[in-house]
């Protein structure tokens, strides 16, 4: 047989065709390459692409990228290193100490740079520069740094950006992230990190033994991160966030149609910036902060709903025929439920279901809450989307929750009393939303039954990606259950004795349903959730503030924000 | 004959510690518990390994023939699996993860498709002593086999793992060329593979592409791609004739190698020991090599002969693309030196492979 000899000889004719290639790596290139080895003659330089810029829906920059300078230094000669520390603490006017601790903590190798100092002016950038001469070891290296024009402008919905932590790193290893990559923490930034992350670029270069460039190995062009553009818009945002004005809670403004987020405000608020100069003394006042200010309020943390979940209860009552617009009630203050008295906020008399809704009246929700159901109320609020995630883009979303006799029994392994159903017909007990599924339930009352998914990124690199955001998915109810709910909730505002009635006095005429819901200890939650103009709405609005008393409040600052906008012109 | 048994042994022992040995140096500088114990769970796989060794080899050989095909639907089970989940989870992945071990199925599979082409060639008639393959047409001597093994390949491939998937392809050309099929046949399927090839550039993943393009020229991307290619030459190179000594390697134990503990043992490995120590270990490999020729050589049953002739193949490829990779005369495509680079599939698969030689030469004498 020939054919396996000619095999085994093919074989050994490879291995000592690689035995060559040893004897020319080692022994002939030997020298040049044990120089380049020993000496650390190859130099590497990276060079930052910019990360993304974020844009509002009008091309306004609510985050962008601005050159900053790096001080770095080679650090294969120890003389040089001295002269370089001291002469460099003299420009920057820091102590010696502080930059030789730097350069400990940094140091990797001793052919790779190593920052000392990072985000120095222009003018110190170019008179350290004017040492090279004598000093080549000194690098100046402009590095983008994010730059927010707005400051806190939005900072919940935009995120930061910081050093990748283990968590991050592990899961994104494989997409080609490495150690001490700047990523984005929360929001946009963490979501659409993938589209807006720069791509590293660098040259690798020869140095003879001073340190000067013999000869350039190779080149990298640095690629700039995508440009996100949001549905968000500056102005409005702008407006929400003042007339929050740094009190716990948050403003979500929606277009009721596409699920578009006009804005979102959230307070308090933090500083992105402080965590791309990288200022630590503001970061652990930021973190010890009690207000949790890195808490995005409109969809991170849920809370009671109040009276504002009536407006759930009307729709199954009227849905299933439990109620029709003509049912009354005779609201006394109080009703008892078997032996437990629950109360009314006031004593209203004989109520319809447009009378209570207009006057939030409870005794009329408790009954009309009995009638329906526990399950069916359950039911519904699924419906309108509570007690689930939204599929909103920004990552963090609660769920929020929403309990049921079922739920009970299963996992607390107790019955559930008509007192129970009581109180989840006026939103107590242990409902939980978040502000951005309210106003993702009023919309569906504005648009005539349509559940909008909501979304916030526009286009990404120029493309506009609203086609594929636009999902909404049509709710059946029965002929007029939404019309009569959104009669009730007009009489809310415009009716004399309405819990709204002080948004009554603008231009636009607005429907919307207040809450109050009781958060002991301390003040109450106050809800206004709501849609505008009553005709063709192009707004769906909710204002909730954390604590911050009853519904009254939230109706106030909602008044400012749309009296704010309608001067504007926005609307 | 235990002759053998002995001298693979001796052989595999040899490269095993010089393998943890580079390990060693490799990682005991880096920061990180993980890095401290990485040389203990390669020595902890060398034992279980070496288990395996002597278990396969007290099994007949003659049995893998009956096994055949439960072994070919499990490597390709396992190769579905990796995909399904692979794909679930978005992004490479070619291990599937059995408690504590990440277990990569591309590895076991080329085995498997040792045996099972090393079975499908050398079936007989009932009433003939000759080999069938001699009378295969076309079909059953070519695109019947080929057909055989592009599933497996294509999965391997799709993981990404390029390497492996190059590797069975070549186990199999080279394999259809020792059996009887005729020459005309490997010619027109190694011009109708070629054909295409153009078009398959397409169809790379864009590193894979990097990395053929760095091949090419290493300095078009000094800090990615080339980057490897570059520092793992300087690492060799660096070596010189006698070698930094061990645990004095600057290239890899700095960080300046990545892979320094797997892929790219071999240039750890020569920034160490230099010239000499490189020669020492191509010889070794050489010798062990050798070992599973003559073993094939001596071996009359067809199955035997031509699965000796496939491990002592394998090895042989998978040596030679290593080193080449690390001296930076092929692009860097992923295949682990068997028995040196860190890892307890390749260094099981290899063990298992060894087994099924020295028991190929003890069969042999029983005949």
């Amino acid at each position: 047989m020939i054919r396996p000899r000619i095999v085994i000889w093919a074989i050994t004719v490879m291995l000592f065709f690689l035995l060559l290639g040893l004897l020319n790596l080692e022994v002939i290139h030997g020298k040049r390459y044990q120089e380049l080895g020993d000496k650390n003659c190859i130099r590497l330089v990276s060079q930052n692409g910019s990360r993304g810029r974020i844009l509002d829906r009008e091309g306004r920059v609510i985050a962008d990228s601005q050159l900053s300078y790096d001080l770095m230094i080679l650090p294969q000669d120890p003389g040089q290193q001295e002269k370089i520390i001291l002469s460099a603490a003299q420009i920057l006017k820091v102590s010696v100490r502080e930059l030789q601790k730097a350069l400990k903590k940094e140091y990797i190798s001793s052919s790779v740079p190593v920052t000392i100092a990072r985000n120095i002016s222009v003018k110190e950038a170019i008179a350290l520069t004017e040492l090279k001469v004598d000093l080549p070891a000194i690098i100046v290296q402009p590095d983008p740094l994010r730059h927010y024009p707005g400051g806190r402008l939005a900072a919940h919905v935009l995120g930061y950006v910081s050093e990748i932590d283990r968590w991050r790193l592990t899961r994104l290893e494989d997409y080609g992230y490495k150690t001490k990559d700047i990523v984005g923490f929360g929001g946009v930034e963490e979501r659409y990190d993938y589209y807006l992350r720069q791509e590293e670029g660098g040259v690798s270069f020869e140095v003879d033994h001073r340190g000067k460039i013999i000869r350039t190995l190779g080149f990298k062009p640095p690629v700039n991160g995508k440009d996100i553009q949001l549905t968000l818009s500056i102005k409005i945002q702008k407006i929400a966030e003042d007339y929050l004005a740094g009190r716990k809670g948050s403003v979500v403004i929606m277009d009721p149609y596409t699920g578009e987020i006009l804005a979102m405000a959230s307070s308090a608020a933090f500083d992105p910036a402080a965590f791309a100069e990288k200022n630590s003394d503001a970061l652990v006042k930021l973190f010890n902060d009690p207000n949790s200010l890195l808490i995005n309020r409109a969809i991170s943390s849920a809370y009671p709903a109040g009276s504002i979940f009536k407006v759930i209860v009307a729709a199954a009552a009227l849905d299933n025929k439990k109620i029709n617009p003509n049912t009354t009630f005779l609201c006394q203050g109080s009703t008892f439920v078997g032996r437990g008295e629950f109360k009314c906020w006031s004593t209203h008399g004989l109520q319809n279901l447009q009378a209570a809704l207009t006057h939030s009246c409870n005794v009329f929700f408790y009954k009309t809450g009995l009638l329906a159901g526990a399950q069916s109320l359950h039911d519904y609020a699924l419906k309108f989307g509570l007690s689930k995630t939204t599929s909103f883009e920004l990552p963090y979303e609660n769920p929020g929750f929403i309990p049921s006799p079922l739920w009970r029994k299963i996992n607390k392994f107790k019955n559930w009393f008509d007192g129970d159903t009581a109180n989840l017909s006026i939103g107590q007990g242990e409902v939980l939303v978040t502000p951005l599924q309210i106003t993702r339930m009023i919309a569906v009352i504005a648009n005539g039954g349509y559940l909008v998914t909501p979304y916030i990124v526009k286009a990404i690199d120029g493309r506009d990606i609203s086609v594929y955001q636009q999902r909404s998915e049509k709710l059946n109810f029965k002929q007029g259950t939404l019309d009569y709910i959104r009669e009730g909730l007009r009489g809310v505002v415009n009716d004399p004795t309405g819990t709204g009635n002080v948004l009554s006095g603008l231009t636009v005429i607005i429907a919307g349903k207040t809450g109050t819901a009781q958060a002991p200890p301390g003040q109450p939650h106050a809800w206004f959730c709501g849609f505008l103009p009553y005709k063709n709405p192009k707004f769906a609005i909710c204002v909730f503030l954390e604590h911050g008393g009853p519904g009254y409040v939230a109706c106030v600052t909602a008044k400012q924000i749309i009296q704010e906008m309608i001067n504007q012109g926005l609307i | 004959m235990r002759n053998s048994f002995f001298i693979i042994l001796i052989i595999a022992l040899l490269i095993c510690s010089l393998g943890v040995l580079s390990i060693y140096s490799s990682t005991y500088q880096k920061e990180g518990k993980i890095w401290q114990t990485i040389f203990q769970r390669q020595i902890l796989w060398i034992i279980l390994g070496l288990v395996l060794f002597s278990i396969i080899s007290n099994i007949s050989y003659r049995r893998f023939w009956d096994w055949t095909y439960f072994l070919y639907g499990a490597a390709f089970f396992f190769l579905l699996l990796v995909f399904i989940l692979g794909t679930t989870r978005l992004g490479a992945q070619r291990w599937l993860r059995i408690g504590w071990f990440n277990f990569q199925p591309s590895e076991l599979s080329k085995i498997v498709m040792v045996i099972f082409l090393a079975r499908y060639f050398s079936r007989k008639a009932v009433d003939d002593i000759e080999l069938l393959s001699g009378k295969f047409g076309m079909i059953r001597g070519l695109l019947l086999p080929f057909f055989f093994t592009a599933l497996p390949v294509a999965l391997i491939i799709e993981q990404p793992d390029l390497g492996s998937g190059i590797i069975i392809l070549i186990l199999f050309i080279t394999l259809l060329y020792l059996t009887n099929v005729r020459l005309k046949y490997i010619f027109i399927f190694l011009l109708v593979m070629s054909l295409p090839l153009p078009f398959m550039w397409s169809l790379l993943r864009d590193y894979q592409k990097d990395r053929l393009l760095v091949f090419l020229n290493p300095n078009i991307d000094p800090l990615g791609a080339g980057y490897t290619v570059i520092q793992s030459k300087i690492a060799i190179g660096s070596g010189w004739l006698w070698g930094k000594g061990w645990l004095s390697g600057t290239q890899s134990q700095l960080h300046f190698l990545p892979e320094s503990h797997t892929d790219f043992i071999f240039a750890t490995f020569s920034e160490e020991w230099g010239f000499l120590g490189g020669v020492t270990l191509l010889f070794l490999y050489y010798l062990l090599i050798r070992q599973g020729f003559l073993i094939a050589q001596r071996t009359q049953d067809s199955f035997g002969k031509l699965l000796a002739y496939g491990i002592s193949l394998m090895l042989a490829i998978e040596v030679s693309i290593n080193v080449a990779m690390n001296l930076g005369l092929a692009p860097v495509v992923g295949i682990p030196l068997p028995l040196m680079s860190y890892g307890g599939s390749s260094i099981f698969v290899t063990f298992i492979a060894l087994g099924i030689l020295v028991n190929i030469d003890k069969t042999r004498a029983v005949f």
